[in-house]
């Protein structure tokens, strides 16, 4: 059972739709990451799960239980929570002081308080800063301390709405690294979301991707980096060479897709005549001086445009009739003596050509 | 939302309570003296004040004039001693010392305006009015006296600096309390006498100047603005080492000043309960003790006394009071 | 000049005299006044807190009269209370008139307007996350007001400080409610009044050099009790 479940949660200011249709599952004891743009819900969905703001539809049930609604005793509920937010947020009081404040509006033993806190400044680096005022801690640590103080109740589930966002490199390490121990060690359920993709891929055990208001897929890093459910999602993440087409036959699962005139056959069971969105991985294009003669279905003719070097790799640019972008090791490209205005053959395998039923209004 | 107003509206009225609760019980138990029992009152604060009761508070309400010579700070501990309460002395002009007594929050009033007194006891409010002492008003002004009333008649006096505040107001002026105190219904009957309607006087030109101050500051000013006015003889005398303007008109029937004091009377104001200690402070008045205090009151100081004690019967202009209304002592 | 001078040699040798008079009147100008602050207070913290909190229509309007009356005039406040104090007002039983608990109560109204407004400014003052913060770690609604209002404190002792300023300061209410009765209700203020009618204006003015004085070693000490915090 989902530790936390909500059902077409919608909310509204005034009468702009800022989330629409939320339906999340997360579960007991994963990292769940919510990425998308800017603007496109994350902070006011983060809000609503930690019950700060009321859904203006829909429910939420944290742990089997409903938790929105009028009959909710929300704080007994938020009790169970946590949640740090982006900007570190402190008392203007010591650090100790912070840290200790959820126990003591729980109204905790000041022994139990002592010993708790003591434990976590240990945990979260912070030995010896106990008496700081919290307002003079640098960005980092004030997050370290924001940290300590959204764990020290023994949360079941933590929020937190883009923590590193303004850390250092250094400091993002150290947020990341705590999280990842309470979330094994507590198996304390995590729920943040992040702009940084690459930190998507070493936290999150699960991803939802959040775009206009509207959860638009949710599965693992795996899933949505490699499948990404339409075109829009595949445009966030990062994916280089996608072009709108035609499907103008279908074979058996063999789908014969017509772009700006060019035809590519790749692996789909949509039916003809539909308008899809394809894109090909740069790595899953191969470059080569002849027409190579293979299993594979797609041998495109092009010119390159422009030769940019992406670590040891090299980006070469084509135009086959319209962009596409391939990887070379920087080697071959050598061997190749690839140059600017040359005549070259993309090769690509019907199996690495995805193939996304179009979006309207998407590129 | 509609809800959390309520709920804000409903805690707010619960903190006004408690606070009014606050103020009625904390404030009079932890005064730094304690207030008289109110028996007949069932109040949670009277039930207070009948638990810390000590020494009852006698109030009265007393004119300027009489205040700022500084009598009361000798007949304050004299009668404190005499009748075991605390005298509480309120000063306002005789207009408003009558306002307190009409609403019942002063236990006696001591006054000098014998209209409007009379207009009290009429209504009912004031009970057992006696006179103790007298004196007169003079007029006083600058020694240059640029009017020229020095020896007149007070009408006359009025006049001439009537004249000269149209001619000249930079050099004639006239301070008037312009308040309801006792001297300014003294100065609009002198007007009258002058054969002016007052509320012509009023607007009569800049050397008018009503001041609307107690008699001492009204004193200041005119000494300030080295202008006329009409003051009582008591408070004059009082301020002299204070003023350069002297008196230049002392004579006349109409600066007849007496002092006169009331009890509030319990039968129209119900919680007037101070009425046996009102007349005993009445008889005092009237006793040996304080009439040969006020004849020798000041006279260490100013060369005379500011006040003349009515035993005696050294009273004798028109306007007097009876005999019997300073010797016979009231119940 | 030679009034003024006078007046601060008076005020010197009264203070170092320790006139029992003076000290008697001073006690009893800050006695009232701290009473009123108190009382104050305990009202307008809270409510400032909840105007601050809760959103309501007319909030705006509410804000805007609260500040008209900070500057409500002192004997206006002085004749409403009376009226309601006076034997014949509503509320004549308590028998408050000409008492310090008339002035108290006169000086509580007089800022009440001040110190709610600025608590409410104060708050304002505040980082919005503050609050989502408090909530999030699991504070009460009104356990998140009094964080909020923790971290306004050096504001909100401002705020104390201006109201107890206005408070020990002011002379109509006291004058009107107290009756300046003397060895009971007289205050710095109304003795200064009266001293000033009887002409003496070098112990009106060594009185008002006391008044001051007391007003900026409140504010000292408070001021150094709260650097501790």
């Amino acid at each position: 059972m989902p530790i936390l479940r909500t059902v077409n949660l919608e909310q509204r200011a005034g009468s702009a739709r800022l989330l629409k249709n939320i339906n999340l599952e997360v579960e007991r004891g994963e990292v769940f990451i919510i990425v998308g743009p800017t603007g496109a819900g994350k902070t006011t969905l983060l809000r609503l799960l930690d019950l700060l703001d009321a859904p203006y539809a829909g429910d939420i049930y944290f742990d089997g239980r409903k938790a929105t609604g009028p009959d909710v005793n929300v704080m007994e509920v938020r009790r169970r929570m946590a949640m740090v937010f982006q900007k570190p947020v402190v008392f203007n009081t010591s650090v100790y002081d912070n840290i200790a404040y959820p126990l003591k509006v729980r109204g905790v033993a000041n022994s139990i308080i002592r010993s708790r806190v003591g434990e976590l400044l240990e945990i979260c680096g912070l030995s010896g800063l106990g008496k700081r005022r919290a307002k003079t801690l640098s960005g980092g640590e004030a997050q370290r301390v924001a940290l300590a103080r959204a764990v020290i109740t023994g949360p079941t589930i933590l929020f937190l709405d883009e923590p590193t966002a303004n850390l250092d490199p250094a400091s993002v390490k150290t947020i990341e690294d705590l999280l990842a121990g309470f979330n094994r060690r507590d198996s304390l359920t995590v729920v943040m979301t992040t702009h940084d993709l690459q930190q998507v891929q070493r936290l999150a055990q699960r991803v939802g991707v959040l775009m206009q208001g509207e959860l638009v897929q949710a599965g693992t890093p795996r899933e949505i980096f490699h499948s990404p459910g339409d075109i829009r999602i595949a445009g966030f993440m990062g994916i280089k060479n996608i072009l709108r087409g035609i499907i103008t036959r279908q074979e058996g699962g063999m789908a014969v897709v017509e772009v700006k005139g060019r035809v590519i056959e790749a692996v789909s069971e949509l039916p003809a005549g539909a308008p899809v969105d394809i894109y090909v991985r740069p790595e899953e294009i191969v470059l080569s001086l002849q027409e190579l003669r293979g299993s594979a279905r797609n041998t495109l003719a092009g010119t390159i445009i422009s030769i940019g070097l992406e670590g040891p790799l090299g980006a070469v640019v084509l135009d086959c009739g319209f962009r596409l972008e391939a990887l070379v090791t920087a080697r071959s490209a050598v061997e190749m003596a690839l140059q600017p205005g040359q005549a070259v053959y993309a090769t690509i395998k019907a199996t690495a050509v995805k193939v996304l039923p179009a979006l309207e209004n998407a590129a | 939302m509609k809800a959390l107003v309520t709920r804000s509206i409903r805690q707010i009225s619960l903190l006004v309570l408690l606070v009014s609760l606050l103020l009625s019980i904390v404030l009079p138990g932890c005064s730094p003296a304690a207030r008289p029992a109110a028996t007949d009152n069932k109040s949670a604060a009277a039930t207070t004040f009948a638990v810390t009761a000590g020494i009852p508070r006698f109030k009265i309400a007393t004119t300027t004039s009489l205040y700022d010579t500084g009598l009361w700070n000798y007949l304050e501990p004299m009668f404190e001693k005499k009748a075991n309460v605390r005298l509480d002395i309120v000063y306002a002009g005789t207009g408003a010392a009558l306002e307190y007594g009409k609403r019942g929050d002063v236990d006696a009033v001591v006054v000098h305006d014998p209209e409007a007194e009379a207009q009290f006891m009429a209504d009912g409010y004031g009970i057992n009015k006696r006179s103790f002492a007298f004196n007169h008003f003079l007029i006083a002004g600058p020694a240059a006296d640029p009017a020229g009333i020095k020896g007149l008649t007070p009408d006359q006096a009025f006049k001439k600096i009537y004249e000269g505040g149209i001619a000249d107001p930079t050099r004639v002026k006239f301070i008037s309390r312009g308040d309801s105190s006792g001297t300014q219904a003294k100065e609009k009957l002198i007007w009258q006498a002058a054969g002016y309607t007052y509320t012509d006087v009023e607007k009569a030109g800049p050397w008018y100047v009503e001041a609307g101050k107690g008699m001492g500051p009204c004193l200041l000013m005119a000494n300030e603005q080295q202008a006329y006015l009409l003051a009582d003889i008591s408070t004059f005398l009082a301020y002299k080492g204070k003023v350069t303007i002297v008196p230049l008109v002392e004579q006349g029937a109409l600066f007849l000043n007496v002092y006169d004091v009331m009890a509030i009377n319990p039968a129209k104001i119900k919680t007037a309960k101070m009425l046996p200690t009102a007349n005993a402070f009445i008889n005092w008045l009237m006793s040996d003790e304080v009439q040969n205090m006020l004849a020798t009151y000041g006279v260490a100081e100013y060369g005379r006394s500011l006040f003349t004690p009515l035993k005696g019967g050294g009273c004798t202009e028109p306007g007097c009071p009876k005999l019997e209304d300073y010797t016979t002592p009231v119940k | 000049m030679q009034e003024l001078w006078e007046g601060l040699v008076q005020a010197v040798q009264l203070i170092v005299r320790l006139d029992p008079e003076v000290v008697e009147i001073s006690l009893r100008s800050l006695y009232v006044s701290a009473a009123a602050i108190l009382i104050a207070a305990l009202f307008c913290v809270p409510a400032g807190g909840m105007i601050h909190f809760h959103e309501f229509r007319g909030k705006k309007v509410l804000i805007n009269v609260i500040q008209t009356f900070y500057s409500i005039p002192t004997v206006v406040v002085g004749l409403f209370v009376f009226l309601f104090i006076s034997r014949a007002g509503p509320l004549g039983g308590l028998e408050l008139l000409f008492t310090p608990g008339a002035i108290i109560i006169g000086q509580v109204i007089l800022i009440l307007p001040i110190l709610t407004g600025m608590i409410i400014s104060a708050l304002n003052g505040v980082d919005k996350s503050i609050k989502d913060t408090a909530l999030s770690m699991g504070a009460s609604g009104s356990q998140a007001i009094w964080t909020i209002i923790g971290e306004a404190r050096f504001a909100v002792v401002g705020a104390l400080i201006l109201g107890f300023g206005r408070a020990i300061s002011e002379v109509g209410a006291a004058m009107m409610l107290g009756g300046n009765i003397r060895g009971y209700t007289r205050v710095l203020t109304t003795a200064i009044s009266l001293e000033t009618q009887r002409g003496d204006l070098v112990l009106s003015l060594a009185l008002g050099i006391i008044l001051i004085s007391i007003a900026m070693v409140v504010s000292v000490i408070v001021n150094v009790l709260l650097q501790r915090y």
